[in-house]
């Protein structure tokens, strides 16, 4: 908590007290922290004199801001007309059935948190997932499974590493 | 462009002279042109939300909203074209594709709406019938107007659940046309910004940040945004099925001695609700939730008394006039004046107080005339108000000063006018640990260290003096006193303060020295029309003379001010609520009271307000000024008149307020600094909102939610470090004390306070503030 705020107000000396840095602010904070939390809402509107309530209803309005903190690895799945025409809807339930959790939210064990987009400019290779930065192509359902089962072992291994 | 600043327009072929600057929709209002709406509100910035009101003008391409679009010299407007008033249905057909809408274009509507002969056509949360705002709607209006009997559209019901756990309105957002209006005047015209518009497209919701309820987001429940929602969204939980009104009448608010103007709605000689005054539709912002919600949950309390009662050896039983009169005379007619004690309430008129000083004083023959409120903290208190300016004022002093101000619940015309004044640049310092609506328009917000409330009064009027050196935070303080004439803003909670009197004594001095005016808020409805009227004793006085015996009976107007029965022979409770439970009366005589009666309020500013019957009572009911009269005739003062007329005729012309002299003797008081051990600091408040000696919060469901009593009130902040959740039950220690109390979290006390409201005479703890330290205690 405490750490948060000392991040946030870090983040607050590069801008003045002007209702116009509410964007770029809440970028700053989504950038450096992952997420806009409740208390990120709070001290945003503290330092700009608005009240929370004018914050988030410009912060929900765009899809760039998350308000869950994000897991250890994003999925986006695209929704892109030449995704969704080959089904990438299928892809997204896949997933939403073995996280057991909806677009926009993380998994309880903090791994992945699954997001959705409309288009990533590689609609030759839809339907598309996006894992971190690694572009999976041609997704099938089947594949759906194995790809998180991959980057569960991936993380297990590596811990046992560390040990 | 012509003279005077006018220019000329054509509207459908003819054509008009209007102002310049004039937003088409206006020009068309001021020519009585209809031109449907939904979203446009007189008073807020145009939004340009719902499209309905989409004209077609030579020369601008598309079809532009008349709310947004203003007008230009030779401007030709058509409102009503045929391709319009298409548009216009296909527009509102899309707007009713996600309403409720199967009563509004069905068949059988107009047969329904008498026999309700098709109740199961549809599912019970889609039909107009039942809809709280049915035949009020402004939609329904415009769906009429537009003459739509289908909608081509594939209909959606969003299915979203009621939400009713907040007090005094609902909110449906299944009824929902994000018009925005709710939004709009929560932001512009209240200046709270409780709510917004979150989220995008068809996943819009309006509401508080994350969902939170409106009581923990800091909502004043002003009602402004239940006033303006043009479809049944919003709606009052009192006034929910009650129908259309069937007269607005203008009267007062009696719960503070600010007397706000309002309009009480009324229905078969009921009222139904109360607004600020204006359109109803459109009106808000200007009330508390005092004025605007609990006025009508107090004149139709369940709890009120209704008939006559006596307390017989066996038991408390109804009584008819007749015999009460005769007890009460007989009773009266053995007593010894001096020995009767009249006790009076502030909420009295100042017609019923001139009634009830005549009738102590010629008929009683008493000079124990009281009223509970006046303890030793208020005299000085109220005699600073004596300075007090008027309201207009506040926004047009240069720089505003509020000391101890809780403006969330109260004072809704205060705070409104120190939020204007504010974002014009007027700069604002607020002292005191609450983080009300005004905080946010703060320049400064500063919070006297704990036990040092004294000296921090005190080191300003010292550096006035002798020009002693003072901390950063108090020049802050001096600057603003020295580059402007400001106005203090005095908050009552300054009287529960254990040094009260000390305080009170210095800020009268700064205001000697720095010649800046005092604006005092007075929590009791007509006090200053007691006081000015009557020569009352301080309320010690009568509490010494019981205490000694040399009183034996007690005559209590409207006033309640013991708990438990005092050592008397004899009590009469003459009120329109019930006494307390412990008190035990003998004799108990209902009285009408506001909206029942007419009379007069007076503010400190000695400004006459009126207050207006506009409903009748129950036969079994009687006016304070009926029975005054009935009893003087049976104790043979047939002579005394209690009659509007002559009773108007007492009233001095001007009134100023006579304080008693009260002989205090110098009292050492102790206070407490805040340590390491008890890091915390506890604020307790007397509850000071009552109505005819009731305690409003006891009497008003959705108050106590607001403003609980016998609660710690936290700040979450400091609830998250000992992981205290909502209704949590928290050990509070002090030095001497300690206690258990159940806790709600709360933004808006400042972080390391606790408050801390109680309805007792005295405090449980030692001082006031006092340092404490808190503890979860586990189940």
């Amino acid at each position: 908590m405490k750490n948060l705020k000392k991040k946030i107000t870090k983040i607050f000396k590069e801008f003045t007290v002007d209702e116009e840095n509410l964007i770029p602010i809440l970028q700053k904070i989504q950038a450096e922290i992952g997420y806009i939390s409740k208390q990120g809402v709070e001290e945003i509107a503290n330092f700009l004199r608005i009240t929370e309530g004018q914050v988030y209803g410009v912060a929900s309005f765009y899809s760039q801001f998350r308000f869950t903190a994000p897991g250890r690895h994003s999925i986006k799945v695209c929704l892109g007309t030449a995704c969704h025409v080959r089904g990438s809807q299928n892809i997204l339930e896949e997933f939403k059935r073995w996280l057991l959790i909806e677009p926009g939210e993380t998994t309880e064990d903090k791994m992945f948190s699954l997001e959705t987009v409309n288009c990533v400019g590689a609609c030759a290779l839809g339907p598309i997932v996006i894992f971190d930065n690694e572009y999976h192509g041609h997704m099938r359902i089947k594949s759906v499974d194995e790809l998180i089962q991959k980057y569960r072992t991936e993380y297990e291994t590596e811990r046992e590493v560390d040990k | 462009m012509q003279n005077n600043g006018k220019i000329k327009i054509t509207i459908n072929n003819q054509s008009y002279d209007v102002e310049n600057k004039l937003t088409i929709l206006h020009a068309t209002q001021q020519n009585d042109i209809f031109i449907p709406h939904l979203c446009f509100h007189p008073e807020l910035s145009p939004y340009g939300g719902c499209r309905l009101c989409i004209v077609e003008v030579d020369g601008v391409k598309g079809y532009p909203t008349a709310c947004t679009t203003q007008v230009k010299d030779g401007m030709t407007i058509r409102t009503h074209s045929k391709i319009l008033q298409e548009m216009r249905t296909e527009i509102l057909q899309l707007i009713l594709s996600e309403h409720p809408s199967a009563c509004l274009i069905c068949d059988e509507a107009e047969e329904c709406s008498d026999y309700q002969g098709t109740i199961r056509k549809v599912g019970f949360t889609t039909g107009c019938r039942w809809c709280p705002k049915d035949k009020d709607c402004e939609l329904q209006k415009v769906v009429e107007y537009l003459k739509i009997d289908e909608i081509e559209f594939p209909v959606y019901y969003r299915n979203l659940p009621v939400e009713k756990k907040d007090p005094f309105f609902d909110r449906d957002y299944n009824l929902c046309i994000y018009c925005g209006r709710c939004v709009r005047i929560c932001h512009e015209h209240r200046k709270s910004s409780i709510i917004s518009l979150n989220n995008r497209g068809r996943y819009s919701t309006i509401g508080p940040a994350f969902n939170q309820s409106h009581l923990d987001a800091n909502c004043e429940f002003c009602g402004a945004c239940v006033s303006v929602c043009p479809t049944g969204t919003l709606s009052e939980k009192t006034k929910k099925w009650s129908g259309i009104p069937e007269k607005y009448n203008s009267s007062i608010c009696s719960l503070c001695g600010l007397n706000c103007d309002i309009q009480i709605l009324t229905k078969e000689n009921k009222v139904i609700g109360t607004l600020p005054l204006g359109d109803p539709h459109l009106t808000g912002g200007e009330l508390c939730v005092k004025g605007r919600f609990c006025l009508i949950e107090l004149v139709n309390n369940p709890d009120r008394i209704l008939e006559p009662q006596y307390q017989f050896p066996e038991g408390l039983g109804f009584i008819t006039w007749e015999e009460a009169f005769l007890k009460a005379s007989d009773k009266l007619k053995k007593a010894d004046g001096n020995k009767v004690a009249v006790y009076l309430s502030p909420n009295l008129t100042l017609e019923e107080i001139v009634a009830a000083k005549q009738f102590a004083q010629q008929v009683i023959k008493t000079i124990n005339i009281t009223s509970s409120v006046l303890t030793n903290n208020l005299i000085p208190y109220i005699s600073l108000a004596e300075k007090s300016i008027s309201i207009e004022k506040i926004e047009k002093s240069e720089s505003i000063i509020s000391l101890f101000l809780n403006g969330n619940y109260n004072y809704a015309p205060v705070t409104l006018a120190i939020k204007r004044a504010a974002e014009k640049g007027i700069p604002y310092l607020q002292i005191g640990w609450i983080n009300d609506t005004t905080s946010r328009f703060a320049s400064h917000h500063l919070t006297p260290e704990t036990g040092k409330e004294k000296e921090f009064v005190k080191e300003i009027v010292e550096s006035f003096e002798k020009g002693k050196e003072v901390s950063p935070e108090i020049s802050e303080v001096m600057k603003l006193f020295k580059d402007s004439s400001s106005t203090i803003i005095l908050g009552p909670t300054i009287l529960d303060l254990t040094e009260a009197k000390e305080i009170l004594r210095n800020i009268e001095k700064i205001i000697k020295l720095t010649g800046s005016k005092l604006f005092v808020l007075n929590p009791y409805g007509n006090l200053p029309g007691l006081l000015s009227s009557v020569d009352l004793k301080p309320h010690q006085d009568i509490l010494d003379k019981i205490s000694k015996g040399k009183i034996d009976s007690l005559y209590l107007i409207g006033d309640s001010p013991f708990k438990k029965r005092p050592n008397v022979n004899f009590i009469i409770h003459q009120s329109p609520f019930p006494p307390s439970e412990k008190l035990k009366p003998d004799l108990i005589l209902p009285t009408a009271t506001w909206s029942e009666i007419s009379g007069t309020y007076v503010t400190l500013t000695d400004k006459r307000k009126k207050l207006k019957a506009v409903v009748k009572t129950s036969e079994k009911v009687l006016s304070n000024s009926a029975i005054f009269a009935k009893l003087a005739k049976k104790l043979g003062k047939q002579e005394l008149k209690f009659n509007k007329k002559e009773l108007s005729k007492l009233i001095p012309k001007k009134l100023t307020i006579k304080l008693p002299e009260f002989n205090s003797k110098p009292k050492k008081n102790i206070v407490q600094i805040k340590t390491r051990a008890f890091p915390y600091t506890l604020i307790q408040e007397k509850n000071l909102y009552t109505y005819m000696g009731m305690y409003l919060n006891q009497l008003i469901e959705g108050l106590r939610e607001i403003e609980p009593e016998e609660t710690l009130i936290i700040n979450p902040i400091d609830a998250s470090k000992f992981d205290i959740q909502n209704g949590d039950n928290v050990m509070l220690k002090s030095h001497k004390i300690s206690k258990k109390y159940p806790v709600v979290l709360r933004k808006t006390i400042s972080p390391g306070f606790i408050r801390l409201i109680t309805s007792n005479k005295t405090f449980e703890f030692e001082t006031n503030p006092c340092p404490v330290k808190i503890r979860r205690v586990n189940v």
